[in-house]
């Protein structure tokens, strides 16, 4: 029973930690950017939500549009202004541009919010159903159905419309997309803005579960990391699937190594995956 | 040999005999701070050789620092060694963790590599917690040095030492292996440098000096904990240190660590965070402006808008 | 005895073979040209033979010692040198610097200090004729001098064999020519070459010998004029329609 138990915590678990990777493989397969301001956009998301639920009593699901609009906003203009300056430097310039976006973004948010942990707490948040002798908080159960409805959207968006086909374009082959007279630096844009969108959503469903600071985020980029090369580069599926298997480890790992321990798992992991196995699970491609 | 050569030693000698006499004259609010400023050159130097010289971009150099400073923490509290003995095991046991570290990662290239250094400190910080030997999540509480100046003068010898050791690296062997290995690996290997071992070389090496500071580090502060000595912040302050300056160069990392040093002192006497936003504004405008550092545009004595544009023209999308 | 010896050298990617069972000797003082059309598997063979890809099947030795298994490095410790057909300069250095990592490393017992690798590399320079421009960021070359610093820093190691993989590709009359002389003088110094090239005024009047390489299979291999005039090897290169209608 216990076996089981934890095998759900971990399944809800990882449908979050899908999403996350889901934008994070997104900017990487598509632009080689490895953003590592991430981390900090998930914060965004979940601070903003946050502020939304304390101040105007918003539900945290039904925000969660203009959370993730707000964020799409933001993460367009960071790339059309910024990033896109420099995305065809080496790669550790444009590594190092995202640090420094990350440690402003953390920084200016310990400023204007302090470090004190807050959590978001609808009046449903306790409450669980009972299924065979298996409890499920609804917050969590809903969490998951909402990653699962926005994985799938989003694979929708990028297999079946213009938009999709012209970002895929572009991160095949940069000069013939441009050639076929694709807006290239728009399409940029777009794409880290629905990165970033993504990364919003995963922090206000994240304010649900646990708790919100400001450096929440430097461990959440490298999980996204982790997800998405464990699931392999640029493969969305791959991302999703990585989520799933990351939060089932987390979850077998918490229960019967005790609570500390997941986080060593998941960057030992990471550590390991990388030196053994850097295309990833599902992944064909060379690891360059 | 004639006086031009000579003109530039003495006047680094001469430096050094200012900075040594500099305790008996200045605060002793100053003395700290001189001390914070040599561990972070100490840090920027350790990068550099790793980061500068051969060109693996880590990410992770501050787990090599958490482990000096909790060898030191351990062997002084628990084992009641002398610092004599303690601080030279911290710097060996970080040199041996980054060669063993450092085989199987070196493999790696571009962002994984940095990624995997990354993980590595998040990994050892995890680990620390995890462990009662290290305290845990409570930490370690150092004896109380009798000498202040103490710290003073071995973090300078230190500081001495990596700055010599990156002097060494421009005009030796070992130091044009490396380079090739920056510019090129595969031209590198068929010209018959072993790159892995150069590779895993200069990052021991790099891990031994920041062992050594974290080390001294420990002793000094009088109290770890993993969240302290396994920072990314202090991760990144070596980065900036290092590309603010100059990566590659002798003293670009020493400028980069006096300059950041200095600003951030100025800004969190307001408020701390305001100077980790300063750090991460430097990290942003730099990679725009003068991706090749700041001791680049000093040796050119030009910093042009031409340059500039030029960069951008080139990266740009 | 032969310097070089190759045996069934064999290199598949995947089911494909880019090189089978290619066997040939190389004398010592020797120059054996290396022609194919593009895609025969010239360079892919280079780079077994120097370690840059590991073989399918198939031995190289040389000086009676097995290379096949060797890592990069320590071939060209042994004296077998390269050039890339796609040259790999240390870009931020300067071309001194580049001929001097070659003086500080390649064959045992090289340059252990600066100063004599500097005096190394200067007279390399020297006699590959880019001395007046030691001090230039390789980054500024134009292609004739990348493709002379790329030879000069093969020359650096002290090779007892060295491969030039298409050093005269890009290069005016002129400039072949004086590359030919350049390639005959090294040989005077009594290395053993391997060239692969395109230029066939050039790789006839400096090879010995002749190996002609056509989907990754030994065609055929003999002196100069032999080979060059070998129908099935116009064939090969200038593609059958060609071949008849010189005949005809």
């Amino acid at each position: 029973m216990l076996l089981l138990q934890v095998l759900i915590n971990g399944i809800l678990l990882g449908g979050l930690y899908g999403i996350m990777a889901l934008g994070m493989s997104l900017i990487w397969g598509v632009m080689n950017i490895v953003n590592i301001a991430h981390g900090a956009l998930i914060m965004l998301g979940a601070y903003l939500t946050y502020w939304l639920f304390t101040l105007w009593g918003w539900d945290p699901f039904l925000s969660l549009p203009l959370t993730i609009a707000l964020l799409f906003v933001y993460g367009y203009c960071i790339q059309r202004f910024l990033l896109n300056l420099i995305v065809r430097a080496q790669l550790f310039l444009t590594l190092l541009i995202t640090f420094g976006v990350e440690v402003v973004m953390v920084n200016l948010a310990r400023i204007a919010w302090s470090s004190d942990l807050r959590q978001v707490t609808p009046a449903y948040a306790g409450a669980n159903f009972a299924v065979a002798g298996l409890t499920v908080p609804y917050v969590r159960l809903w969490v998951f159905v909402t990653t699962v409805i926005l994985s799938v959207v989003f694979l929708l968006v990028l297999e079946k419309t213009r938009l999709g086909r012209a970002i895929r374009a572009t991160s095949e082959e940069l000069r013939a997309a441009r050639l076929t007279g694709i807006p290239v630096a728009h399409i940029y844009a777009v794409t880290f803005g629905l990165g970033a969108a993504l990364a919003g959503a995963a922090g206000g469903l994240w304010g649900m579960l646990f708790p919100i600071t400001p450096i929440m985020g430097g461990g959440l980029t490298l999980k996204s990391f982790v997800v998405a090369v464990l699931g392999g580069l640029g493969t969305m599926m791959g991302a999703i699937v990585g989520g799933l298997v990351l939060g089932l480890a987390e979850s077998f790992t918490a229960t019967y190594l005790g609570p500390t321990y997941p986080n060593a798992i998941s960057f030992g992991l990471l550590v390991l995956i990388l030196i053994f196995r850097p295309t990833g699970i599902l992944g064909r491609r060379g690891a360059a | 040999m004639n006086g031009a050569r000579w003109l530039p030693i003495a006047a680094c000698l001469l430096a050094l005999a200012v900075l040594a006499m500099a305790p008996a004259v200045v605060s002793p609010f100053m003395t700290q701070f001189l001390i914070n400023l040599f561990m972070l050159a100490v840090l920027a130097e350790s990068w550099n050789i790793v980061g500068g010289f051969t060109g693996y971009a880590s990410f992770g150099n501050v787990a090599f620092f958490g482990v000096g400073a909790y060898t030191t923490g351990i062997l002084l509290t628990k084992s009641g060694w002398p610092l004599a003995l303690a601080l030279p095991a911290a710097g060996a046991l970080a040199m041996l963790f980054a060669a063993l570290v450092g085989m199987p990662i070196l493999r790696l290239k571009g962002h994984y590599f940095a990624i995997a250094t990354l993980g590595v400190a998040e990994t050892m910080r995890e680990v620390v917690y995890n462990l009662e030997i290290t305290g845990a999540g409570t930490g370690l509480v150092m004896p109380i040095a009798r000498t202040p100046l103490l710290f003073f003068y071995v973090m300078l010898a230190i500081l001495v030492a990596a700055t010599l050791t990156n002097w060494w690296l421009s005009r030796s062997r070992f130091g044009y292996g490396l380079v090739a290995i920056r510019e090129d690996e595969d031209a590198a290997a068929a010209m018959g440098i072993h790159t892995a071992r150069y590779k895993t070389l200069a990052f021991a090496l790099s891990g031994a000096f920041a062992g050594l500071a974290g080390g001294v580090f420990a002793y000094w502060i009088t109290f770890i904990d993993p969240d302290g000595v396994f920072k990314v912040t202090m991760t990144i302050q070596m980065i900036i240190m290092a590309v603010f300056g100059g990566a590659g160069t002798i003293f670009g990392p020493l400028l980069g660590a006096l300059v950041l040093a200095s600003v951030s002192e100025l800004l969190s006497t307001q408020l701390v965070t305001l100077a980790e936003v300063f750090n991460g504004l430097v990290v942003i405008l730099v990679v725009l402006f003068m991706p090749k550092g700041l001791s680049d545009v000093i040796r050119r004595r030009s910093f042009r808008l031409r340059d500039v544009a030029r960069n951008f023209r080139e990266y740009r999308i | 005895m032969p310097i070089l010896e190759a045996r069934l050298v064999t290199k598949k990617f995947g089911g494909l073979a880019a090189v089978s069972d290619i066997s040939f000797d190389l004398g010592e003082g020797e120059i054996l040209g290396l022609i194919g059309p593009n895609g025969s598997g010239k360079t892919t063979l280079v780079n077994v033979i120097c370690g840059a890809l590991p073989r399918t099947a198939g031995n190289v030795r040389f000086k009676g010692g097995e290379l096949m298994g060797l890592p990069t490095h320590e071939i060209s410790r042994l004296g077998v040198s390269r050039t890339f057909q796609v040259v790999k300069p240390f870009r931020n250095l300067t071309v001194l610097e580049n001929v001097m990592v070659g003086a500080l490393f390649g064959k045992t017992g090289g340059a252990r200090d600066l100063g004599t690798a500097r005096r190394e590399a200067e007279a390399v320079l020297e006699f590959v004729a880019l001395a007046h421009r030691a001090r230039a960021q390789a980054d500024g070359l134009n292609v004739p001098e990348r493709k002379r610093m790329e030879l000069a820093r093969a020359l650096a190691m002290r090779p007892t064999v060295l491969f030039l993989d298409e050093v005269m590709a890009g290069l005016n009359s002129a400039e072949i020519d004086a590359a030919v002389a350049l390639i005959k003088k090294i040989r005077g110094r009594g290395v053993s070459l391997i060239v692969i090239e395109h230029v066939m005024k050039a790789i006839r009047s400096l090879s010995d010998r002749i190996m002609v390489l056509f989907h990754g299979e030994k065609l055929t291999e003999g002196p100069p004029d032999d080979v060059l005039n070998n129908p099935e090897v116009v064939a090969a290169y200038l593609g059958r329609r060609y071949a008849e209608r010189a005949r005809a």
